[in-house]
């Protein structure tokens, strides 16, 4: 065969081949009869890429506690499970969308899940952007369920709120609540600067802090963000006010980004002084207890309503990790991603078996308006859900601890800021601005839990509370 | 017949085939193709044919054609979302009414692309490149870092509020097909009609001899920035029709692996023929959404997450043996028939002969 002949063929073979795929894929997917299709939405991409096994886990671990599934490979969750029913149908898991962080790319893999794959209930996704994209989506597809994974953004449940979105974890505000009464108090700080990733989730984290500290009485003399891009962080740490300016710096840039930022810092001002920094649950998470939480041991930081290393010693989360840890040995269960998607799938299940498998708004009618979660111990456990469907829910800020091994790090319960709504008692509403770069403002103001955190000590929580 | 009137006609026979194809398209496939495949096609294959444009007939292979859509999206999202209960939460939330916005948009994007086209104007081959590159690169920044009119979360709630004449296209994904096919056609004869006219052909000399083309008397600073002006127009309305499909915005949709999926839509279609930015985009949309379909998500582990590199090796494979993208391989194909049946039969005057002799 003459060269040119097959440089015409080969490429004419594969548009052919594509294109019988491709018919199949024209016709669309329907759902059968006795099954709910289930899509998750996490990242494969970008800062937060490690979530697309952990937040998997999550799921199929939740569907084979209570939905009698089975992990495919213990060691894999995005091999996907086996078996499964709630409400009387089978369960089927059509697909997992691969996010990069943007709300642009989540937003193709939403309609890819919900609208080709013809996904009933979407549990995500993982990050804040991402979820306000998918509640303005959600808003206009009312048939379709959505509940978020374990994404910080106060606008999906705050002023967006669509009736078929709901969040069975805290926003990044919740999840920073108590942490800058516990600084303002341990360290004495009366000034701090933020730094940051310029978007919805560290402007959420952010006005957490700003609510905690300067509700207080703490001042911030400076509000850093970063475009949210990665990249060199060395020109935004040298906006901030220097070491001897500021009484300290709470750390919110997101993902992976804050072992950079933190190491930026040290080589603008030099090595790292724990007491001088704080932040937001990412100054331990997606790898920083690797690189820049050693160099922080006793630095304070918020939570997730759950935390890395365990320890809460309450009969409640105890049966959730001896449960949750059954499915995927190798995972950690109190990892809040792992936590948060559990909780959004165990809901799921009990929606669907409410709703006697009916999906849409039938289950968006039963799915539960409280939760038992194994963090959770205000209530009797219970955690409620507010009339927007967010969570109202414990939080615990923690130490960056030292463990066993040289160099490494854990982190401890310090706090605990029980039953923390989502308006911080009225500090945020709907009718109000989403946080942004400069808002709210720093006011004092009492906050419902202001003097009342009590402290945490080898995982038990006492009647102490933090001075 | 000779060959090449052949393969004129058999042009001809499959555009209409593929527009008789296009109407019907609605019935013939899923929603999610209607609207996710076709529709996207049809819009990113308008973007890509501004590029074409200016690179076919103006030698000018500019990077700023996806930077110029996220200018005219922002702007219509801008002015036309409100702030309402439960409504969206970014952007200047002006609340204008749709008609007024989206004319003002595609004005706004025009005098943007001509003021580019300006500054350019002079400059030729990688440096043409490398500067349209920075529009852009300070468009995707600028929307990004400017909190006000968007920053990174996403500006939402733009296909709610469109003209009347255009309807409801947020629950009715027909109607916009429709209207993103009608806006294709459009482009599509505009382009066709404008490379005939006086300009079009004057474009074309300057693409090919622009020094002597000065030195006949035509101003080629100025011919550039009226073909980046036009390409700029075609640009817009592909920026407002990619806001009412997508319905949200932000600067990711005008970054760089934006602008990258736009060259690459239009190397896989071809640089030289107008053709190739529909063709380009279906081919790149096809692709795509097959393999991500095909990661372990979907319950076919065969390729895990890798598939950017998948997707990567085909394109890279279509452009290795095709440089001129399918439509390359079109005329290829036409070519080798041509030499299979003898020497091309041209038919030429014999003062055109003789001045080729000479």
């Amino acid at each position: 065969m003459k060269v040119g002949t097959w440089r015409l063929l080969l490429p004419l073979a594969v548009l052919a081949v594509g294109a019988t795929i491709g018919t199949s894929g024209a016709l669309a997917t329907t759902g059968q009869a006795g099954e709910v299709r289930v899509a998750i939405m996490t990242d494969c991409k970008g800062a937060f890429a490690f979530g697309f096994e952990v937040d998997t886990a999550g799921v199929i671990a939740a569907f084979s506690q209570y939905a009698g599934a089975k992990p495919t490979n213990k060691k894999k969750p995005s091999a996907g499970m086996i078996g499964g029913r709630a409400g009387g149908k089978r369960i089927n898991l059509v697909g997992i969308g691969c996010g990069d962080e943007t709300p642009a790319l989540a937003l193709k893999e939403t309609r890819r899940l919900m609208v080709q794959l013809n996904a009933d209930v979407m549990l995500g996704p993982l990050s804040g952007d991402e979820a306000v994209a998918i509640a303005n989506w959600a808003k206009q597809n009312p048939k379709k369920t959505v509940i978020i994974g374990t994404a910080g953004s106060q606008d999906p449940t705050m002023q967006i709120a669509p009736k078929n979105l709901f969040r069975y974890h805290g926003d990044g505000a919740q999840w920073n609540a108590g942490l800058g009464e516990i600084v303002y108090k341990r360290l004495g700080w009366r000034t701090a600067a933020i730094i940051g990733d310029d978007y919805s989730f560290p402007w959420t984290s952010a006005a957490g802090i700003i609510a905690d500290f300067c509700g207080i009485g703490g001042r911030i003399t400076k509000r850093v963000w970063t475009p949210p891009t990665g990249g060199d962080y060395a020109p935004f740490v040298r906006q901030l006010p220097r070491p001897n300016q500021v009484d300290g710096y709470f750390w919110l840039v997101g993902g992976a980004n804050t072992s950079a930022a933190l190491t930026a810092f040290e080589q603008a001002y030099g090595p790292l002084d724990a007491k001088q920094h704080s932040g937001n649950l990412f100054l331990y998470f997606l790898g920083a207890n690797t690189t820049v939480a050693p160099r922080l041991v006793g630095a304070y930081m918020g939570g997730f309503g759950t935390f890395q290393t365990g320890g809460l010693k309450t009969r409640q989360a105890t049966a959730y990790v001896r449960a949750a840890s059954r499915w995927f040995p190798g995972y950690n269960v109190n990892d809040g991603f792992f936590y948060n998607y559990w909780n959004a799938t165990w809901a799921l299940v009990q929606g669907l078996n409410n709703s006697k498998g009916a999906v849409g708004p039938g289950l968006q009618r039963a799915l539960p308006r409280t939760l038992k979660p194994g963090f959770q111990v205000a209530n009797n456990g219970v955690l409620r859900l507010d009339s927007r469907r967010q969570a109202i829910q414990d939080q615990y800020p923690l130490q960056i601890t030292r463990a066993a091994g040289e160099g490494t790090v854990s982190t401890s319960i310090v706090g605990y800021v029980p039953n923390v709504d989502q308006t911080f008692g009225g500090y945020f509403g709907p009718s109000k601005p989403a946080p942004g770069r400069n808002y709210p403002p720093c006011v004092k103001r009492k906050l419902p839990w202001q003097g009342k955190i009590k402290v945490v000590k080898n995982g038990v929580i006492t009647n102490q509370v933090i001075k | 017949m000779t060959l090449d009137g052949a393969k004129v006609y058999t042009e001809r026979a499959i555009g209409i085939g593929a527009l008789v194809l296009a109407v019907l398209a609605p019935v013939l496939v899923s929603g999610f193709w209607l609207n996710s495949i076709l529709t996207q096609a049809l819009i990113l294959g308008i973007g890509a044919a501004s590029l074409i444009f200016l690179s076919a007939y103006g030698g000018m292979i500019s990077l700023a054609q996806t930077g110029i859509m996220g200018i005219a999206g922002y702007a219509l999202a801008n002015m036309v979302t409100q702030r309402v209960p439960g409504g969206e939460t970014k952007g200047l939330l002006l609340g204008w009414n749709p008609t007024v916005a989206l004319v003002a948009a595609i004005l706004l994007t025009v005098a943007i692309g001509l003021l580019f086209g300006a500054v350019a104007s002079r400059s030729f081959g990688i440096y043409f490149l490398m500067l349209t590159l920075t529009y852009t690169v300070i468009a995707f920044l600028f929307v990004g870092s400017v909190t006000l009119i968007g920053g990174f979360s996403p500006v939402a709630g733009v296909d709610i509020y469109t003209p009347g004449f255009i309807g409801d296209i947020a629950t009715d994904r027909n109607r916009l097909y429709y209207i993103t096919l009608i806006t294709s056609v459009f482009v599509y004869v505009l382009v066709r009609y404008l490379v005939r006219t006086p300009f079009g052909i004057s474009l074309q000399g300057i693409r090919d001899e622009p020094v002597r083309m000065a030195s006949l008397g035509y101003n080629v600073a100025v011919h550039r920035t009226l073909a980046f002006g036009i390409g700029a127009f075609i640009a817009a309305l592909s920026g407002v029709l990619y806001a009412w499909w997508f319905g949200q915005l932000s600067p990711t949709t005008m970054g760089l692996d934006a602008t990258i999926q736009l060259l690459v839509i239009a190397v896989i279609g071809g640089l030289r023929r107008i053709e190739g930015a529909w063709l380009g985009a279906i081919a790149f949309l096809f692709i795509t959404n097959e393999i991500t379909n095909r990661i372990p998500s979907s319950g076919l582990p065969v390729i895990g997450g890798t598939f950017n590199t998948v997707v990567g090796f085909i394109f890279l494979a279509i452009v290795i043996v095709s440089p001129d993208g399918l439509m390359g391989l079109w005329d290829k194909a036409w070519s080798a028939a041509r030499r299979r049946g003898g020497p091309p039969q041209v038919e030429v005057e014999s003062s055109d002969a003789a001045a080729v002799t000479s």
